[in-house]
C-alpha cells in the first residue's frame, strides 16, 4: 500500500504523549453508531492504538456517544492491552459513555480536551458540525491531531484545522495498512478493482452520451 | 488572562454580529434556482395532498432551523396542503408539534384534519423502512395518543404510496437515510429543508435527481420567505450574516498577510 | 463458541435483510416487521440502558474520586431530573420537561453549536494561509465561496456568482461524487467483511 501521512505519523503521536505524560484520545465522532462500516473501521484503528498505547504505558481516553460502541470499545482496548501484556494497564473508565445528543457530546469532549490536554487526538469515525469544535480546542492544547472521516464537509474542518487527516476510504485501509492483515489488504485491493470498473464505465458512459444524447442504457 | 490573536478575532466577530442585528436592516435577497425550485413544487401540488414532513434536527441548530421550518409550513398550510408530521431524533419532535400547531392556529387549521404529528421513533433506518411498509403498524398512535386509527387524515394512508413525497428538515445526514431508503427502495419523493453546513453534502443527490429540491441555511429561510411573501427571522439575520463573511474574509486576508510578513523575515534571516 | 455465535448470528440475520430489502414478497414484509419493529427497537432500549448504567456508574465513581465533582454532579442532576419531571408531569404544553427543555437544553445547545462560528473565524486566521499550491487552492476557493454566499460578488463583478456557482457545481462535485465513491465501495467491503465473519473487531478481538 502507498505511504498515508496520517498513520505513519500513528507511532509519532502515541511516543509524543508518553514522553509528555499525557494521554491519547480517541473519538469516533457523533455520526454513527456501531453499524455504520466507518465506525467499525475506525475500532480496529483503535486496536492498533491501544495496543501501542499499552506498549508505552501512555493513558489511553476514548469517550463516545453511543453506549455500544463504548460497550465493543472497552472490549477492544481490554483485548488490545492483553496482547500486548500489560492487561493490568486497561482502566475500562477511560472508556466512557458521555452523551447521545450531538453537542452534549461535543461539550463534553471539548471539556475532557481542555481539562486533560492530551499531547495527542485521534478524530477517527463519521464527524457532523462538532469536528471543527473538536479539531479548534484540540488546537488551542496543543495537541498533534490526526483526522479521518467519512464525510465530505467534516473533511474541509479537518484538512484546515488536523495535522494530518485521512480522507474518505483511507479510514478503511488504514486497519490493513497497520497490521498488514491479509484479508484486509485483499479487500482493498478489491477496492481499487471495483474503482478501476467503475472509472472505465463512467468514461464509456460519458463517451457515449456525448455521442449519442438520446441514449439511456447507463442510466440507472 | 492575557488575549491572544484567536480571542480578539471571537470579540470582533462579537461586535460585528451584534451591532448589524441591532442595526435591523433587512436587505433584499434574490431567491436562487434551488428555492424557486421547492417553491414551485409545492406550489403545483393541489390542495388536500398529504405531505410527510420529518423533524430531523436537534434543538441546537434551532435558530437556523426554525425559519426554514416555518417558511415551509407556511407554504404548505396557506396551499391548503395536509402534513403527516415525524420525528427521527428524539429533540426534533416537541420542537417540530410545537412549529406544526403555531403555524396551523395562523391559518385556522385543525388537528387531526388538517395536520397531525406522529411523533418520534428511535432507529431512523429501521423507521424509515418500517413506515415503506405500515404506517399505521409503525405508529399505532399519534404523538398526542390518539390511536392511528381515529384521526381523519390518516385515513386511506397506508404507507409511503399514499404520500406525495418527503419533506425532510435536518441539520445532519438523517436526509440521506430518507434518500436512500424511502426514496431508493419505495420511490418516494424525497425534499428537504437543510441547514447550511449541509448544503454541499445534499448537492450530488440533487445534481442526480435522487433529492428533488432543497432549501438550504438562513439564506434560503430568508429567499423562501420573500416568495412566499411573509417576513421571518430569516430575512431578520440576513446583513448579519453577509456582515459576518464579509468578517472572515477579512481574517482570512489578514492571517495571510501575517504569514507573507514572517516568511519574509524569517527568509531575511 | 463465545465468538462464532455472534458470527453466526451476525452474518444470518445479515444476509437475509439483505435479500428481503430487494423483495416484495409477504414473507419478506413480514421478517422485515419483526426485525425493524421489534428486535430493532428493543436493543435501541436496552443499549440506553447500558448507556445510562454506565454514563451513572462513572460519574459516581468520578464523584467519588473527588475528580471534577462538579461537573460530575451536574451531569447526574440532568440525567435524573427530566425522566423524573417527564413522568411526574408530563412531556406536553406547559409542564416543567418542556420548560427545561425550552429555558436550559436548547440555550445550552445552541450556544454549543454558535461556537462553530467562533471556531470557524479562528480557524481562518490560522488556517487559510497560502503555504503550497493546493493550499491556495482551497483559500480561493473557500474566498469565492464567502464573496458569493454575502451578495458581494455580484457587487464586485456580474458573473462573480455564476463563477462561485461553476465552482461548487463542477471541480467540488466531481472531487466529493469520487470521494462519496470510495466511501461506498469501503463501506461496501467492511459490511462484507462483518457479515462473513472476517472483521472480528466488533467481538472485542483483532480481525
Amino acid at each position: 500500500m502507498r505511504e498515508i501521512a496520517g498513520l505513519k505519523a500513528v507511532e509519532e503521536a502515541v511516543g509524543r504523549a508518553t514522553e509528555m505524560a499525557r494521554p491519547v484520545l480517541y473519538t469516533p465522532g457523533w455520526g454513527g453508531d456501531i453499524q455504520r462500516p466507518t465506525t467499525i473501521a475506525s475500532l480496529n484503528i483503535l486496536s492498533h492504538i491501544a495496543e501501542k498505547t499499552a506498549q508505552y504505558d501512555c493513558r489511553l481516553v476514548f469517550p463516545t456517544h453511543d453506549p455500544v460502541i463504548m460497550a465493543v470499545a472497552q472490549e477492544v482496548v481490554r483485548e488490545s492491552y492483553a496482547r500486548a501484556g500489560q492487561g493490568d494497564r486497561f482502566s475500562e473508565d477511560d472508556i466512557c459513555y458521555v452523551s447521545s445528543s450531538q453537542f452534549g457530546y461535543a461539550a463534553a469532549v471539548e471539556g475532557m480536551i481542555t481539562r486533560l490536554k492530551p499531547a495527542s487526538i485521534f478524530l477517527l469515525g463519521t464527524f457532523e458540525a462538532e469536528s471543527l469544535i473538536l479539531a479548534e480546542v484540540g488546537n488551542t492544547v496543543g495537541a498533534i491531531q490526526i483526522a479521518g472521516t467519512d464525510s465530505t464537509i467534516q473533511l474541509a474542518f479537518f484538512i484546515v484545522a488536523c495535522d494530518y487527516t485521512l480522507i474518505g476510504e483511507e479510514v478503511f485501509a488504514a486497519s490493513g495498512y497497520l497490521s498488514q492483515d491479509a484479508s484486509i489488504l485483499a479487500s482493498v485491493r478489491a477496492q481499487d478493482v471495483l474503482k478501476i470498473l467503475i472509472a472505465i464505465f463512467l468514461v464509456g458512459a460519458i463517451l457515449w452520451a456525448t455521442i449519442d444524447p438520446t441514449s439511456g442504457w447507463w442510466r440507472f | 488572562m492575557r488575549l491572544q490573536g484567536r480571542h480578539w478575532a471571537f470579540l470582533g466577530l462579537i461586535a460585528v454580529v451584534t451591532v448589524t442585528m441591532l442595526l435591523g436592516i433587512r436587505p433584499a435577497v434574490v431567491p436562487s434556482a434551488d428555492t424557486e425550485r421547492m417553491y414551485g413544487y409545492l406550489d403545483s401540488l393541489p390542495a388536500g395532498t398529504v405531505l410527510m414532513v420529518s423533524f430531523d434536527h436537534e434543538a441546537s441548530s434551532l435558530p437556523e432551523i426554525a425559519p426554514l421550518a416555518q417558511a415551509f409550513l407556511r407554504h404548505a398550510m396557506s396551499r391548503g396542503l395536509r402534513l403527516i408530521g415525524v420525528s427521527l431524533l428524539a429533540e426534533g419532535t416537541g420542537i417540530g408539534y410545537r412549529l406544526m400547531s403555531q403555524t396551523a392556529d395562523e391559518y385556522g387549521l385543525k388537528y387531526g384534519t388538517d395536520y397531525v404529528h406522529l411523533g418520534f421513533k428511535p432507529q431512523y433506518i429501521a423507521a424509515i423502512l418500517s413506515m415503506g411498509e405500515s404506517l399505521s403498524k409503525t405508529y399505532p398512535e399519534d404523538y398526542s395518543g390518539n390511536e392511528y386509527g381515529a384521526l381523519p387524515l390518516l385515513s386511506g394512508i397506508s404507507n409511503y404510496d399514499d404520500v406525495a413525497g418527503v419533506v425532510s428538515i435536518a441539520d445532519g445526514s438523517l436526509t440521506t437515510h430518507w434518500i436512500e431508503y424511502a426514496g431508493a427502495r419505495y420511490g418516494v419523493r424525497v425534499s428537504a429543508f437543510v441547514t447550511a453546513a449541509m448544503v454541499t453534502t445534499y448537492d450530488p443527490y440533487l445534481a442526480s435527481g435522487q433529492m428533488y429540491a432543497m432549501v438550504g441555511g438562513l439564506r434560503g429561510a430568508a429567499e423562501y420567505e420573500g416568495l412566499i411573501e411573509i417576513g421571518g427571522s430569516g430575512t431578520r439575520a440576513m446583513l448579519a450574516q453577509t456582515a459576518a463573511h464579509v468578517y472572515v474574509i477579512l481574517l482570512i486576508i489578514i492571517g495571510n498577510v501575517i504569514y507573507f510578513r514572517l516568511r519574509s523575515k524569517r527568509r531575511e534571516a | 463458541m463465545r465468538r462464532r455465535f455472534p458470527q453466526i448470528v451476525c452474518g444470518l440475520f445479515g444476509f437475509t435483510l439483505f435479500a428481503v430489502y430487494f423483495s416484495g414478497h409477504p414473507i419478506a414484509g413480514a421478517i422485515n416487521e419483526t426485525v425493524l419493529r421489534g428486535y430493532w427497537q428493543i436493543i435501541f432500549a436496552f443499549a440506553l440502558l447500558v448507556g445510562v448504567v454506565s454514563f451513572a456508574r462513572f460519574n459516581l465513581g468520578a464523584i467519588a474520586r473527588g475528580s471534577d465533582r462538579p461537573y460530575r454532579i451536574a451531569s447526574l442532576v440532568g440525567l435524573f431530573s427530566m425522566p423524573f419531571l417527564a413522568l411526574v408531569w408530563g412531556i406536553k404544553g406547559d409542564s416543567p420537561f418542556i420548560w427545561v427543555f425550552d429555558y436550559v437544553q436548547v440555550p445550552m445547545q445552541s450556544t454549543v453549536f454558535a461556537l462553530l462560528a467562533f471556531f470557524v473565524a479562528s480557524a481562518s486566521l490560522r488556517g487559510f494561509r497560502a503555504r503550497s499550491v493546493p493550499a491556495t487552492v482551497l483559500l480561493v476557493s473557500a474566498l469565492l465561496t464567502l464573496i458569493s454566499r454575502s451578495d458581494l460578488g455580484d457587487v464586485l463583478f456580474a458573473e462573480f456568482s455564476d463563477v462561485a456557482e461553476w465552482v461548487r457545481d463542477a471541480p467540488s462535485m466531481a472531487a466529493r461524487r469520487a470521494i462519496l465513491i470510495g466511501i461506498g465501495l469501503g463501506s461496501l467491503t467492511t459490511s462484507l467483511r462483518v457479515l462473513l465473519g472476517l472483521e472480528r473487531t466488533w467481538l472485542g478481538s483483532d480481525s
